[in-house]
């Protein structure tokens, strides 16, 4: 007889687990349909930018930037007001991806810091001026890696992976490479959101799917497109300590002030990972066109091609984490060299100083 | 014909019985069939479906062991889908074509096995600990893999570490699943789990969790609509017919892309074979009977040649089926075969009913085959020896940790290197000045050896070595012997040749062998079986 209330037991034991997972799971539902539902708090960047687009719920859309731009107005269906929300957050996260801008943090961006193992990636870094960079007149930069021109070669054959790229899974891979970290599930707001926002800025803008624009991507240089003298790390790290160090730190490990990330990181632990493009020593062309087009900020075009690919190299000779790809015995490796070479870089280059007299032992 | 006639009143009740075991199995094996390749493959219905109808019957034909199941596997499953989800969207007609080629690929490393036989004897060296720490770990990841079917989320197109993925998939499932797939996968797995605590209806359970959550599904179909509900469900079972050819690729594209999935095609093999043969070398133990596992090798090369023609899933040995086939009372390979045939007769009379089962509940089915490989039993006797706990944690954690071929890596070389360090550490004792070796003296074991042998020098002065059970001395242990023998601080004896303690006492250090012992013939030494085994 001792065996049935064991039974029972079991039986209960069997319902009670699955279902108390349940209830968390309505539990965790409500809590994002409540945020989902929440008024959006812009940053100050995203605020200006959705101003300037007219971004409000209503049956039809007008862009104030076609109007300025061409004089004529094309009119488009409007948005609602969870629409409005959703493009909001999605400008959120371009600008402020680790919520250091939020009031409640990474909890209001979607729980992005989940996905990022580095503390400073933020879209923003690779995509300026919250996903569309122009100049003083308006007109949007060649090679600035816009989000609305991305939208519209979305789902369109990528040559570096080889596949129909999805902008959702697009988007997984900068979770992945440039910051190091894991994907978000492709149907996570996450992601939903941000592709909301690009699809606006391609409303916007009056860019058309299945166009090739300028500033989408990078506009990658080739060794080609140099006076092939090679590329040489030893010149680049000349430049970089000239054109960059002031910012992105000597050894390149970026600028935090008050737990704010004001330069990112271009090597070290919260840097991109070796599968990035950013990566020179994956793909040498992107990280080049990349420094070429938007560094330093207020002075692009400052650097020659030449100049780019050097500064590119040198930064692929710095430690940096193994993406995926590399398996666990290249990431304990970088894990080792991000550890032991920022000291000892420091220290020799200590030793190196004219100015500063060696102590002797 | 009279003589058939006669014969079929003594025939009918075997007939009987191995058709109803047959059905059982046949019962049992479809909803895992179906889980297999869509879930874990990523491959339409008809391929698992195949694999236990074609990969069970050729198995049965060519395999002699009494009882016997082949058909479709979980760990090969995810092999497939591990290798080939970077490549190409699954259920994709580029994706198929890989996946025939690599379970061709397969099929021909399982044939070097058979052909090479000191390769197939490495498959022997694969010790208990190791393949229930491979189960264990792979039990593991299936249940983390069929988190976001089981929430009705897209599944994962980029394969990375599975335990960092898991939390974040649950989280996932938490935050973002579909209410209503969670509700089709927590039915079907709480049925399924309930119904097993029913003796009776035990080997059923799957199927009766699978009916119940396609049930609710049917029912949320009927009320909610499925366009609200967005349930994924097998649909479109048009292709199974009779047979279904297909040709693996080989063409000038692809090459890149098929030498990209050779290591996946060498776990693929491995892992096939590993679980054949554990699982013909644990049925031998259980019923009593023994079957060469290069028969089991054998059949299952030629099978996995031909299967990728026939757009099925890969086969291996299925050691649960086959302690039901034993359990229920099937006794020859004509159950496994029975139960092909009535598989293919249901799947052509019954894929509408099929059609309709929802993919939650068959990730549910997968969590709970995971579950069930991950057995206390089993694990149990291994944690008692530390050396044998070591083995069965590092190959239990490099599933987890590694991917499935750095798993079958570690386990391979933890194998090699498990049975070396027994070789290599003879069980060495001191008492008096004898020093009694038990185990190999070879260029392995010498290092410890000498080290004990000097140091009972150095305490004792002179030392007689015991080498009556050595089993096995090569060239180098001769050599450092003879180096011993001329040092003059050492003495041998040899049991074996009828020499004991009190000869040698009796001749005096400098003897080397008594001849004169009466009981000459009345102690024979035990023939020596381990002998050419061992190495």
């Amino acid at each position: 007889m001792a065996a049935l209330p064991a039974k029972l037991l079991k039986v209960a034991l069997i319902v009670s687990i699955p279902g108390g997972l349940y209830l968390l799971g309505v539990n965790k539902h409500a809590e994002r349909g409540a945020l989902r539902q929440a008024a959006v708090e812009l940053t100050p960047a995203c605020k200006a930018k959705l101003q300037d687009y007219a971004l409000r719920p209503g049956g039809q859309y007008r862009s104030p930037y076609l109007k300025k731009m061409t004089g004529s107005w094309s009119e488009l269906r409007g948005y609602s007001e969870e629409d409005v929300r959703a493009i909001q957050r999605g400008c959120n996260i371009v600008d402020d991806t680790q919520g250091q801008l939020a009031r409640d943090g990474a909890r209001e961006r979607w729980n992005s810091t989940r996905y990022s193992r580095s503390t400073h990636s933020s879209c923003e870094h690779c995509h300026q001026g919250v996903g569309d960079k122009q100049d003083a007149a308006g007109k949007r930069l060649v090679g600035s890696n816009g989000l609305a021109a991305s939208w519209v070669m979305a789902d369109m054959y990528d040559r570096f992976t080889g596949l129909l790229l999805p902008y959702e899974l697009r988007q997984m891979q900068c979770y992945i490479n440039s910051s190091n970290g894991f994907k978000p599930n492709a149907a996570d707001d996450l992601l939903r959101d941000v592709t909301a926002y690009s699809r606006f800025l391609a409303a916007a803008l009056d860019v058309k799917i299945g166009n090739r624009y300028p500033e989408q991507g990078m506009d990658e240089i080739p060794a080609s497109a140099t006076l092939r003298r090679g590329d040489d790390y030893v010149r680049g790290a000349y430049m970089y300590r000239e054109k960059c160090a002031t910012c992105h730190g000597p050894q390149g490990l970026g600028t935090v002030v008050q737990g704010r990330v004001l330069y990112p990181a271009l090597a070290g632990a919260e840097s991109f990972s070796f599968d990035s493009r950013m990566n020179f020593a994956r793909i040498d062309t992107v990280m080049p066109g990349f420094i070429c087009r938007n560094m330093p900020p207020g002075a692009e075009g400052s650097l020659d091609n030449q100049q780019c690919r050097d500064i590119a190299i040198y930064l692929s000779t710095l430690p940096r984490p193994a993406g995926d790809k590399q398996g666990p015995l290249v990431a304990a490796w970088q894990q080792l060299m991000m550890t032991v070479m920022p000291p000892l870089t420091r220290y020799a280059e200590s030793l190196g100083r004219n100015d500063t007299p060696r102590v002797p032992d | 014909m009279n003589a058939i006639i006669s014969a079929l009143p003594r025939i009918l009740p075997a007939v009987r019985r191995n058709l109803l075991v047959g059905l059982t199995l046949a019962v049992v094996t479809l909803p895992q069939a179906i889980a297999f390749s869509t879930t874990l493959a990523g491959l339409p219905p008809h391929f698992g479906i195949y694999a236990a109808i074609w990969g069970v019957l050729f198995t049965a034909i060519l395999n002699p062991a009494r009882v016997f199941s082949g058909g479709p596997n979980t760990t090969m499953s995810a092999a497939i889908g591990v290798t080939l989800l970077p490549l190409a969207p699954p259920f994709g007609a580029d994706y198929i074509g890989y996946a025939l080629t690599l379970i061709l690929l397969a099929g021909l490393i399982q044939m070097l096995f058979l052909l090479i036989r000191p390769l197939g004897r490495m498959l022997d060296l694969i010790s208990e600990p190791i393949i229930n720490g491979l189960i264990c770990g792979i039990g593991l990841f299936l249940i983390f893999k069929s988190l976001t079917g089981f929430a009705g989320l897209p599944i994962n197109t980029e394969v990375e570490w599975p335990l960092w993925i898991a939390w974040q998939s649950f989280q996932s499932v938490l935050e973002i699943g579909n209410l209503y797939a969670i509700e089709i996968g927590l039915i079907t797995l709480i049925t399924s789990l309930v119904v097993r605590q029913i003796d009776a209806l035990r080997n059923w359970a799957i199927l009766i969790g699978v009916a119940a959550g396609t049930s609710y599904s049917a029912w949320l179909n009927a009320t909610v609509g499925l366009q609200n509900t967005m349930i994924e469900q097998i649909a479109n079972l048009s292709s199974v017919g009779f047979v279904f050819p297909s040709l693996p690729v080989f063409n000038q594209e692809a090459l890149p892309d098929v030498i990209a999935i050779l290591p996946g095609a060498v776990t693929l093999a491995l892992l096939g074979l590993f679980q054949t043969v554990a699982a013909m070398r644990r049925m031998n133990r259980k019923i009593g009977g023994y079957t060469d596992s290069r028969k089991g090798i054998f059949a299952d090369a030629v099978s996995n040649c031909l299967l990728p023609f026939l757009s099925s899933l890969p086969t291996c040995a299925s050691f649960n089926r086959m302690w039901l086939v034993y359990n229920l009372g099937g006794q020859s390979r004509w159950t496994s075969a029975s139960s092909a045939l009535i598989l293919l007769l249901m799947v052509l009379f019954l894929a509408d009913l099929i059609a309709i089962i929802p993919m939650p509940a068959l990730a549910a089915i997968i969590m709970l085959v995971g579950a069930n490989m991950i057995n206390w039993e089993d694990i149990k006797p291994h944690l008692n020896n530390r050396r044998e706990a070591v083995v069965f944690m590092a190959s239990f954690l490099s599933v987890l940790f590694l991917d499935l071929f750095g798993a079958v890596v570690v386990g391979s070389v933890l194998a090699i290197a498990y049975s070396k360090w027994e070789q290599a550490h003879p069980d060495i004792s001191l008492r008096g000045n004898v020093l009694k070796i038990r185990g190999n003296i070879y260029y392995g074991s010498l290092p410890v050896i000498e080290s004990t042998y000097h140091g009972a020098i150095a305490r004792v002065g002179e030392v007689i070595l015991d080498f009556s059970e050595c089993y096995y001395i090569d060239q180098e242990g001769i050599r450092w012997l003879a180096a011993a023998k001329a040092e003059q601080k050492g003495a041998f004896v040899d049991r074996r040749r009828d020499q004991d303690r009190r000869t040698v006492e009796r001749a005096g250090m400098t003897s080397r062998r008594g001849d004169e012992n009466p009981r000459k013939n009345q102690r024979r030494r035990k023939p020596d079986r381990r002998r050419r085994s061992d190495f």
